[in-house]
């Protein structure tokens, strides 16, 4: 089979890239550029559009002029129009259409608090870009000369998680860690518990059970794939968990940043609670995307607690393998130990491997925080003035918590931030808003001249935002109306409750218990 | 076709054999060999930002 289509499209798609990329670069779009205050993506515009344009006019030159046989190299170029077409979507709506939705949204004035419409619905180039590829593929159906190159927008996602490995340190998990391996234990092991019994009451298949409560419990996906031959699940019922998981990962998206922003939560508690109420890794990515797209915090937490719960799914896939086997007496025997190491995300691993590596120092000081590192070793020009320590002073009495008021202590003896541990408890402080908006200015222009941020990191998050953008658009892509009616019945039935519940329980406790330290 | 328990099976069945490579979510034979790629890919890009950023 030759899977090159002869089409003029990608050549196109790369001619448009070059005009995007010579019109930003001669100054052609300054004024839109202006208007919609898009000049931090400045470099990402140019870059991408070179490498698009690049990409798109030699391979759509050859789509057009080359001869074509069954074959790697007709195999895999074939993927670059769909790879340049998603790209065209996912880029228009982070660059052009984004901005000016954002841009509207402000022109309407705040809606609910200091948060405009476009931040309460989550109104960004993420849920766009998703919206984008499910109205793409529903009403105009992918083009049969990119329907290669949207296979990989799940490839882009793994590469995305991957290298989210390199914003993390083990200072900064080991923080983060004990906090998300007790959440999302408690969670993990309640939903699968849960699913079991109510599969159970409700007379669903033993193999239907097991699968949905791996899907339910763990990472969706993945995890339904990882448990399948265990309990020997039939293609049905995996096409059944899947469509379940999809429904609910995609209501959970839209719904999860609305109820963030009406709960004023802040990156680590949303992070948190997306990270365990979502099952599926790129949905949970897109909510944390779409509650801050602006930065990366939210999805840095949120992966952690993904990433954990994956971590999980050896210990579920043995506690289903020894419970299937109890419960069907001549089931077929299974080698749990051989299913994991063959059905394990080695993404996770390397996750894990990119986080040792940047663990150790390579791409930013070992202590590094999300990117930015900590030194307080700076010049005297950046130190606070006279003024400000009095404007402190005022205000101090104000501080009820010893820990903030000793931290605020050493900052006015100092005129500087003593440490990291007082850097974290002064930005709770400011997050507070225990203090006038004056002296938090102070407060964060203090953090603000001990945290820097490490290049290679900086370079690291541009890539990461491309990546997830491109995987999310094709994502959206791959949500057709089919796929979202197989998840009727049963286990959509026990998919709802169990992961409402799960929803629920993780917002009250994480309101409860989790407290802001970004 | 590609596996019968890859998690891609509500697409493929609505997509028939549309690829015999891979399947409707993927373009490799298997979700291990898609780990894999995007561990190279992202060993490139960390090497490529290592070297010169």
């Amino acid at each position: 089979m030759v899977y090159t289509k002869r089409s003029p499209a990608l050549l196109i798609m790369g001619i448009l890239f070059l005009l995007i990329g010579i019109s930003v670069q001669f100054g052609l779009q300054s004024g839109l550029i202006k208007y919609l205050s898009i000049d931090k993506h400045m470099t990402e515009m140019l870059s991408v559009s070179y490498t698009a344009a690049t990409a798109g006019i030699l391979v759509g030159l050859w789509n057009l002029f080359g001869t074509h046989k069954e074959g790697h190299l007709d195999y895999y170029l074939s993927t670059v129009g769909g790879v340049v077409f998603i790209l065209l979507i996912a880029m228009g709506i982070r660059w052009y259409l984004d901005p000016w939705v954002a841009v509207l949204s402000k022109a309407m004035g705040p809606v609910m608090a200091d948060k405009y419409l476009h931040d309460v619905l989550g109104l960004n180039y993420v849920v766009l870009g998703i919206i984008a590829g499910i109205i793409t593929v529903n009403l105009f159906k992918i083009p049969a000369w990119a329907e290669n190159g949207v296979r990989l927008s799940r490839l882009g996602l793994k590469t995305g998680v991957i290298l989210l490995g390199t914003l993390y340190s083990l200072a900064e998990l080991a923080h983060l860690g004990q906090l998300s391996v007790v959440l999302i234990g408690f969670f993990v092991l309640g939903s699968v518990g849960l699913v079991l019994w109510m599969g159970q009451r409700r007379h669903i298949s033993n193999s239907m059970g097991g699968v949905l409560s791996a899907g339910m419990g763990v990472c969706g996906v993945s995890a339904t794939v990882a448990a399948s031959p265990v309990v020997n699940a039939k293609s049905a019922e995996i096409a059944y968990t899947i469509g379940t998981i999809l429904l609910w990962g995609v209501g959970c998206m839209f719904l999860f940043p609305i109820v963030g922003h009406i709960f004023h939560m802040g990156p680590v508690q949303f992070g948190a609670w997306a990270g365990t109420g979502i099952l599926n890794s790129a949905q949970v990515a897109g909510a944390a995307l779409a509650f801050q797209p602006n930065g990366i915090e939210t999805l840095k937490v949120a992966e952690i607690f993904n990433i954990t719960r994956v971590l999980f799914l050896p210990i579920i896939v043995l506690w289903l393998a020894v419970w299937y086997v109890r419960r069907e007496a001549g089931a077929e025997q299974v080698n749990a130990g051989r299913v994991i190491f063959e059905k394990f995300p080695m993404f996770v691993v390397g996750f894990i491997m990119l986080f040792a590596l940047s663990s150790t120092g390579l791409f930013a000081p070992a202590n590094h925080y999300q990117g930015q590192y900590f030194d307080n070793n700076i010049k005297a020009e950046k130190l606070l003035s006279e003024k400000d320590v009095g404007l402190l002073k005022g205000e101090a009495a104000k501080v009820q918590r010893n820990d903030q008021n000793e931290a605020l202590q050493r900052l006015m003896d100092n005129r500087k931030v003593m440490g990291i541990d007082d850097d974290d408890t002064l930005r709770g402080l400011v997050n507070a808003k225990t203090l006038g908006k004056e002296a938090n200015d102070i407060l964060k222009k203090a953090h603000k001249a001990v945290r820097h941020t490490a290049k290679k990191i900086a370079a690291f998050r541009d890539w990461i935002t491309v990546l997830f953008a491109f995987g999310l658009t094709g994502l959206g892509m791959q949500i057709t109306m089919s796929s979202i009616r197989q998840a009727g019945g049963q286990p959509l039935v026990i998919g709802g409750v169990v992961g409402t519940l799960k929803a629920v329980l993780s917002l009250l406790v994480i309101l409860l218990f989790v407290r802001e330290t970004i | 076709m590609s596996d019968p328990n890859s998690q891609d099976i509500d697409l493929q069945v609505e997509a028939g054999a549309k690829f015999h490579r891979g399947s409707a979510l993927s373009i490799f034979t298997t979700d291990r060999r898609e780990d894999f790629v995007a561990l190279v890919f992202a060993l490139l890009i960390a090497l490529g930002v290592y070297l010169f950023v």
